[in-house]
């Protein structure tokens, strides 16, 4: 019996009580022998996807970067929009995770672990992008601080450099904040175990989780703390990486305003890669109870929220264009709009500003499906929405004659889609082999566990 | 004995520079003799039998291990005596891998110093002295010799690119036969052997069946060899062909004079220059670059004087481009403006009666167009007042009478022996080119023609297409084609004969006026080819001919004593063998016969087609040169390609499109290439280049049974007798958009109204112009043009620039365009070619571009150019973005690229403002050369292409981002050179790379804390202004804005105007 096909509010296992629900009802997917047909297929689309991804890379790193559609005056291509693009995704999963969190949002619980899960995919599929996009690929370990022959530091006036401690900082305090956060769950996988190699592997990963009244408390402490370290994250990653842009003088991207219109943006492009999750996630894994209509309508005010803000930094890029009189960004950014890159600023202005503005009717913002396809249409205006502020700023800048436009490669779309692969690989292996949903922190605030009061 | 081989071996592999004895270590201790007591080394204390041996010889270092009065010590004294008899003019020969190390290195030859020889370089029979430099023995990089009449320092694309096409392996490395299409290799002694038998037919027949096909040449020694062998067979005939015009100003110098004289312009001495359709600053004019640093030299407003040249044309010239005022005229209308032009200035002037009549007043329709006539009087009006101190020039494409009628407009502006020179033309053949060839064409077909030489030159390819000279060709029983390459030419030839590169062999030339240079090899032969005058000596009967001996002997009179010819050879020219000045006498000229009843009109059938020479690949000969054909066309920034012409208006009549393939037809001939539309171009005027769509170049140029598609279209194939240096009658059909994305370097894609309302607004910040008017009453205007904040730094500059200070001015008014610099900073920077498609995706490697921006309406179009190098900020923005530190900045100022250091990200090319960074995507070098000088090859053919890198230079590999240096190179050379003796650098004595070539000097280096320099004092100029210095970059380049000096009654004094783009 598939999963999916377990309706297990429906039918509760005898005797069981609300803990035992959740504790199952999460579990099963891990425990189940064959996981529904649905994960296979995807499964294997994602790998295909993956192998196009790696081929891809080795192609580049094999011939040149020359195979990707970047050229003079656009050096930064598909690559750095991917990697802003990825990099973005993941700032929703920190966001629920700590910034929610701290704000004591309780209905986060649902949601935390397979967003902060996206986060880190997502982190590693941005992380690919700046090491493979230099022109010299088997070097990209002169970026970091390390002692070496040549006595050579890296150049820290560089934003890129910035960049490099800011993922790598993120990063690093993800993946504990994920880790740490599973711990009690892989606890409760070792204890449901049925298989030794079951019991040893989460075993060795629960670090002899007991339960204990001690190790809860110490557990929420540190949780609380790394939630505190991953907070300023939120916004500062985004507000680092969009200095790449911001401290360049290349109108359309030298504008105060980035930091705050790139961290929205993300929060943004992340809470719609959420719902593009989830949606499906909830469906097929029959998670429908736990990740509620309610979830889904919360992160889509969210979205609206943000998107409202997005809009609102489009609109003021303009205005200060306008304001400045300077004549080279009121050119960028009229350009922008009815230059010959117009398509794709309408694409970014219609999936960003437009379309999301249905959530104000309830209807659509409670429909899982209407939830999907605008989180679809978010995250397609997000991809836009890093292109325009790359290539079209950086295909027309100061001197009209060195002018041009970018047309991306058959490789640049491979690469593009099959980081979606290496994504969704990542992903699809996360629902199979770790807790979906974090139990413990659902169990806290489910009915059943307020019937005992607050903690 | 082994080690003693071995040894030899490693000497062998060793180059040179390999230290004395230190090679090999003692092999084996021969220990018998007893240890000395005191000894110098330890190997004389151990008595090596390595020491022993070293010990018994009286030179240090040995050159063969055989005893010293072996014949081996003869050959290295006969080695070293001819070195060091030849050191002024040696390193004619590459240093090959055989040469053994030197034990005292001959004088003046410094192992990896590079050192200039004078030589010079002919095409159509007038010579430009240049400079080649030789870096161990090969050369690497051409200038222009500033004591030649015809270079004055300058050289253009084509003369710097002549190092690429001496290692270009797809030269032709041996003589081959060629029956019924088989072909044959085959060797000199081989051809030595047929050509007796040849020779000894046609001496019985006194040359009756022998026919010499030359191109032109100004050779003195070869024209001796040509009497010789004419007088060793009086009936063969020597016929000269070149595919450049050169027929109009002859004939029509026998029209005025009765005789062919060569013309002289005193640029400089002139006020007023009106050219005819002549792109007098062009290096294919005649005396084109001295033409060019004459002109300009009269147009630095700063003086507060300046000429005024009017330019009337067909399509948008150099010399159009630089004018102060241009009138775009059909170029069959010329004749018609030449005869307005001499019946309103002889009106006034009143001419002396010997000169005869002036013409009537033309009444062609287009001059009683208001404009065109309000021109035309102006332009007569200003040369009126300027008797004396004015020229008038006609294009060499256009017929006799036009000549004529410029003859008789300078003499009757009292101009001649002022302005305007006469020598005699020495080379003045009786019929025109076209006709001499037709004539051997006809004997060809008749069968009379035994055996043809062709000296050079692909008649097959550039022979009008209705001569079918290649069919007439084959009917020769024995054809010999002495060439560079086996070409289309040679594809019909029974022998094909390797020539030798001007860089390889002797012989002499003579400049547009007649001074005579020798002409100097640089290299042995690479492979084993020889000169024309090698092989029409060998033919006069010259058993083993030696060009050099020949040369020696043409000038025995002249330059007998060794130091005469020392001094001859090292100074590139010789002193005073100008030909003399003429003033021959003018004969009255007849009316005119004006054909426009038949001209105009916009209609297909009605057109006519210019051929004109391609400003890089000239006739063809250079196609196979990558450097040539990736270097942007001047005015379309073309590259890889050639393309037809078309004015604004004639376009929209005839529905073509820019960047549409059309089909071309003249008659029944018809080729299809692309079509441009061209700003300021006249209407009812096509033009197209000739040398392109070659079949038979190489792997660069179309080769195609290699399956290498041509480059461009073939416009010979519609050229005629008839229709020779202007078609007419032609039409034209679009096919609709090209299939290939046009691999130009500027606008490759539609601008678009916004982008053309951005264009408007900036340019006039960009590339500042006014008028002299204007400087002289308010000359802060320039600095006004843009207006910003007082630009503030956040934080002192680090760097205090205490030593030097590099800057560069780059004079806006001087540059005419012709992007000599872009190939000179190319060889001399060892900048790698992309090829069309990487072009066409903007991926172009040019350190150094030349931008070319319109203004005013399409119809009529300026045309103003920019050379953009790097402005090397002292606040620079790559810097500050590198991650790595791969790109910093030097205590002189300069931004120094560390390419080993980069890896690529390209911000630094993002944030830079004027995008002179260049990437190599893929890695270029590799590709196109199949090896760099850091990695090994066994491919002979690689190791030759790699032959052109300069070794100052770091070869750059894949991956890494690049850009002008300001040659740093060139100013560590001299810095060292400086130190060494203690003295400071001279101004003006570091020349960059692209400085060096500009024939008009508009590019001006320095170092900016000398108060004295040239470069200190132009940027301090009122018209002197940094590009987007706004930004507070403080970039080091300025400019120094366009000045025109516009006729007041054709430009009534207004603000400056806005320069737009038109293409679309």
């Amino acid at each position: 019996m598939a999963i999916s096909d377990v309706n297990p509010f429906e039918a509760p296992p005898a005797g069981d009580n609300m803990f035992a629900r959740i504790t199952d009802n999460v579990s099963r997917i891990a425990e189940t022998a064959t996981p529904p047909r649905a994960w296979y297929i995807a499964f294997g689309f994602a790998q295909l996807l993956l192998v196009m991804f790696l081929g891809s890379l080795g192609y580049v790193i094999w011939t040149g970067i020359g195979a990707w559609g970047n050229m003079m005056p656009v050096a930064w291509g598909f690559p750095i929009v991917n990697f802003v693009f990825w990099i973005g995704i993941g700032h929703a999963g920190t966001l629920i995770s700590a910034v929610l969190f701290l704000f004591r949002q309780n209905w986060r619980t649902a949601i935390n672990r397979f967003a902060e899960a996206m986060t880190i995919f997502a982190v590693v599929c941005a992380g690919i992008f700046p090491g493979m996009h230099i022109g010299r690929p088997w070097l990209p370990y002169y970026m970091f601080p390390i002692p070496n022959q040549m006595d050579m530091w890296p150049q820290f006036r560089s934003p890129l450099e910035w960049d490099v401690f800011a993922v790598s900082t993120y990063a690093t305090v993800s993946i504990l904040f994920w880790y740490m956060g599973m711990i009690p769950d892989f606890a409760t996988f070792r204890d449901r175990a049925t298989t030794t190699v079951r019991r040893v592997a989460y075993g060795i990963v629960a670090m002899g989780w007991r339960g204990s009244s001690r190790q809860w408390h110490v557990y929420e402490r540190a949780y609380l703390i790394l939630a505190a370290l991953a907070t300023p994250l939120v916004l500062s990653v985004h507000s680092v990486v969009s200095f790449d842009f911001a401290t360049a003088q290349l109108p359309g991207w030298h504008t105060t305003i980035f930091p705050p219109y790139f961290v929205a943006g993300a929060i943004f492009g992340g809470f719609a890669m959420v719902v593009t999750l989830a949606v499906p996630a909830r469906q097929f894994f029959g998670l429908k109870r736990i990740i509620t209509i309610r979830h889904l309508e919360l992160m889509n005010k969210v979205i609206m929220a943000t998107g409202l803000i997005v809009g609102y930094a489009y609109g003021m890029e303009f205005f200060v264009a306008y304001y400045s009189g300077n004549k080279y960004e009121q050119f960028t950014f009229v350009n922008r709009a009815f230059g010959p890159y117009a398509w794709a600023y309408w694409t970014m202005i219609s999936c960003n500003v437009l379309l999301p503005q249905l959530h104000w009717l309830p209807k659509f913002r409670t429909n899982p499906w209407c939830t999907l396809a605008i989180g679809l249409i978010v995250n397609v205006g997000m991809w836009f929405e890093r292109f325009v502020i790359i290539c079209t700023s950086l295909s027309r800048d100061f001197l009209p004659s060195s002018w041009g436009y970018f047309v991306p490669t058959p490789v640049d779309l491979m690469t593009l889609g099959g980081s979606f692969g290496l994504f969704f690989t990542l992903f699809l292996l996360f629902c199979r082999y770790l807790p979906m949903v974090a139990m413990a922190e659902v169990k806290a605030f489910s009915p059943a566990g307020r019937a005992h009061g607050d903690h | 004995m082994s080690s003693i081989d071995d040894k030899a071996k490693k000497r062998l592999s060793v180059l040179s520079n390999t230290a004395v004895g230190s090679g090999a270590p003692a092999s084996n201790a021969a220990g018998e003799t007893a240890r000395p007591t005191y000894w110098k080394s330890l190997a004389e204390l151990e008595q090596s039998a390595e020491f022993l041996e070293f010990a018994s010889r009286e030179f240090a270092a040995p050159l063969e291990h055989e005893p010293p009065n072996s014949p081996g010590r003869r050959r290295f004294m006969q080695i070293m005596g001819a070195s060091m008899s030849l050191a002024g003019l040696d390193a004619c020969r590459w240093r090959e891998d055989k040469i053994l190390p030197l034990s005292r290195r001959p004088e003046g030859t410094i192992p990896g110093s590079s050192r200039y020889f004078a030589t010079a370089m002919d095409l159509n029979g007038s010579a430009v002295g240049l400079f080649a430099s030789s870096y161990d023995g090969r050369p690497i990089k051409i200038e222009g010799n500033p004591a030649h009449p015809d270079s004055l320092g300058g050289a253009s694309a084509y003369h710097q690119a002549t190092v690429l096409g001496l290692y270009d392996p797809d030269r032709s490395e041996g003589v081959a036969t060629r029956t019924g299409g088989a072909r044959k290799s085959s060797s000199w002694q081989e051809f030595s052997k047929a050509l007796t038998e040849i020779l000894t037919a046609q001496r019985a027949a006194a040359g009756a069946g022998l026919r010499i096909l030359a191109e032109r040449s100004s050779s003195p020694t070869l024209a001796e060899q040509k009497m010789r062998l004419m007088a060793a067979y009086p009936s063969a005939k020597w016929v000269t062909f070149e595919p450049i015009a050169y027929d109009g100003p002859r004939a029509g110098s026998v029209l005025s004079f009765g005789k062919a004289y060569r013309s002289h312009y005193a640029f400089d001495a002139a006020k007023v220059v009106v050219t005819l359709d002549a792109d007098v600053v062009h290096p294919t004019f005649p005396a084109g670059l001295a033409n060019a640093r004459a002109l300009t030299k009269g147009r630095v407003p700063d003086s507060g004087e300046m000429n005024r040249v009017y330019a009337i044309e067909s399509a948008v010239t150099l010399t159009g481009g630089i004018s102060d005022h241009r009138l775009a005229v059909r170029s069959g209308l010329i004749k018609s403006v030449a005869a307005y032009l001499d019946a309103v200035i002889s009106a006034k002037a009143n001419p002396l009666p010997e000169l005869g009549a002036a013409q009537d007043k033309p009444a062609a329709e287009f001059l009683k167009d208001a404009k065109v006539a309000k021109f035309l009087d102006a332009a007569a009006a200003d040369l009126l007042a300027n008797i004396g101190t004015s020229v008038v020039v006609a294009g060499q494409h256009q017929p006799p009478e036009v000549h004529a009628l410029v003859h008789r407009l300078n003499a009757v502006l009292g101009n001649v022996g002022r302005t305007v020179f006469y020598t005699e033309d020495s080379s003045a053949e009786e019929q025109s080119d076209q006709a001499s060839l037709k004539a051997l064409s006809d004997e060809l077909n008749a069968g009379k023609v035994d055996t043809l030489l062709i000296l050079g030159g692909n008649p097959v390819f550039t022979a009008p297409a209705d001569l079918a000279f290649g069919d007439a060709l084959s009917k020769a029983k024995n054809s010999i084609h002495l060439s560079l390459y086996e070409d289309e030419t040679s594809e019909r030839c029974s022998w094909h004969l390797n020539a030798a590169h001007y860089l390889e062999s002797w012989g002499d030339a003579l400049s547009w006026n007649g001074t005579l240079s020798i002409v100097q090899p640089l290299i042995a032969p690479l492979y084993n080819g020889r000169s024309a005058l090698e092989v029409v000596a060998q033919f006069a009967g010259s058993e083993k001919p030696d060009a050099l001996a020949l040369v020696r002997m043409t000038h025995a009179f002249g330059l007998g004593s060794e130091h005469a010819w020392r001094r001859a050879l090292s100074a590139g020219v010789l002193e005073g063998s100008a030909a003399a000045r003429v003033e021959p006498k003018l004969k009255p000229l007849g009316k005119v016969a004006l054909a426009e009843a038949e001209l105009g009109g916009l209609g297909n059938g009605k057109l006519e087609l210019v051929f004109g020479v391609d400003p890089k690949i000239v006739d063809g000969r250079y196609a196979n040169n990558a450097w040539l054909q990736e270097l942007p066309e001047s005015l379309t920034k073309l590259t890889w390609d050639n393309a037809v012409f078309i004015s604004p208006r004639t376009a929209k009549e005839l529905g073509v499109a820019d960047a549409d393939s059309v089909t071309l037809s003249v008659g029944s001939r018809q080729i299809t290439l692309l079509a441009l539309v061209a700003p300021g171009h006249a209407d009812g005027c096509l033009r197209v280049t000739l040398g392109h769509g070659r079949t038979s170049a190489g792997h660069v140029g179309g080769l195609v049974s290699d399956n290498i598609d041509p480059v461009g279209g073939n416009a010979y194939a519609i050229r005629t007798v008839e229709g020779y240096d202007i078609a007419t009658g032609v039409s034209v059909q679009s096919h609709g958009t090209v299939s290939y994305r046009v691999s130009s370097t500027q606008d490759i894609y539609t601008v678009g109204e916004i982008g053309q309302q951005g264009t408007q607004e900036r340019l006039p910040e960009l590339v500042r112009e006014g008028t002299l008017e204007e400087l002289k009453t308010k000359p802060e205007f320039v600095a006004e043009v843009v207006e910003h904040n007082p630009l503030l730094s956040l934080w002192v500059p680090p760097v205090s620039y205490d030593g030097h200070k590099w800057g560069m001015s780059i004079d806006l008014n001087k540059c005419i365009g012709c992007s000599a610099c872009v190939t000179a900073c190319q060889a001399e920077n060892n900048i790698p070619v992309v090829g069309k498609v990487n072009v066409a995706k903007g991926r172009e490697m040019l350190w150094l571009r030349v931008d070319r921006y319109y203004k005013g309406e399409p119809e009529d179009a300026e045309v103003s150019f920019q050379p953009i190098p790097c402005q090397q900020c002292e606040n620079a923005p790559c810097e500050q973005v590198c991650p790595v530190g791969a790109t910093m900045h030097s205590h002189e100022g300069l931004n120094d690229m560390v390419y080993n250091r980069c890896i690529g990200t390209r911000y630094c090319s993002n944030n830079c403002p004027y995008k002179v960074r260049r990437f190599n995507y893929f890695n270029y070098n590799m590709d196109t050369i199949g090896v760099t000088p850091y990695t090994p090859t066994d491919d002979p053919k690689a190791k030759v292409k790699a032959m052109v890198f300069n070794p100052e230079v770091t070869v750059r590999s894949r991956g890494v981002m690049e850009k002008c240096t300001f040659c740093v190179q060139r100013i560590q050379n001299t810095k060292i050179k400086a130190k060494n003796v203690k003295r400071p650098i001279e101004d003006g004595e570091i020349k960059t790379a692209c400085q060096q070539t500009c024939p008009t000097g508009a590019i001006v280096f320095g170092d900016l804390n000398d108060g004295k320099a040239q470069v200190t004092a132009l940027q301090k100029l009122p018209r002197s202004y940094a590009l987007l210095g706004e930004l507070n970059n403080k970039p080091r380049v300025q400019y120094l804005a366009r000045i025109k000096n516009p006729n007041p009654t054709l430009s009534p004094p207004q603000g400056a105007q806005a320069p737009t783009t038109e293409q679309g």
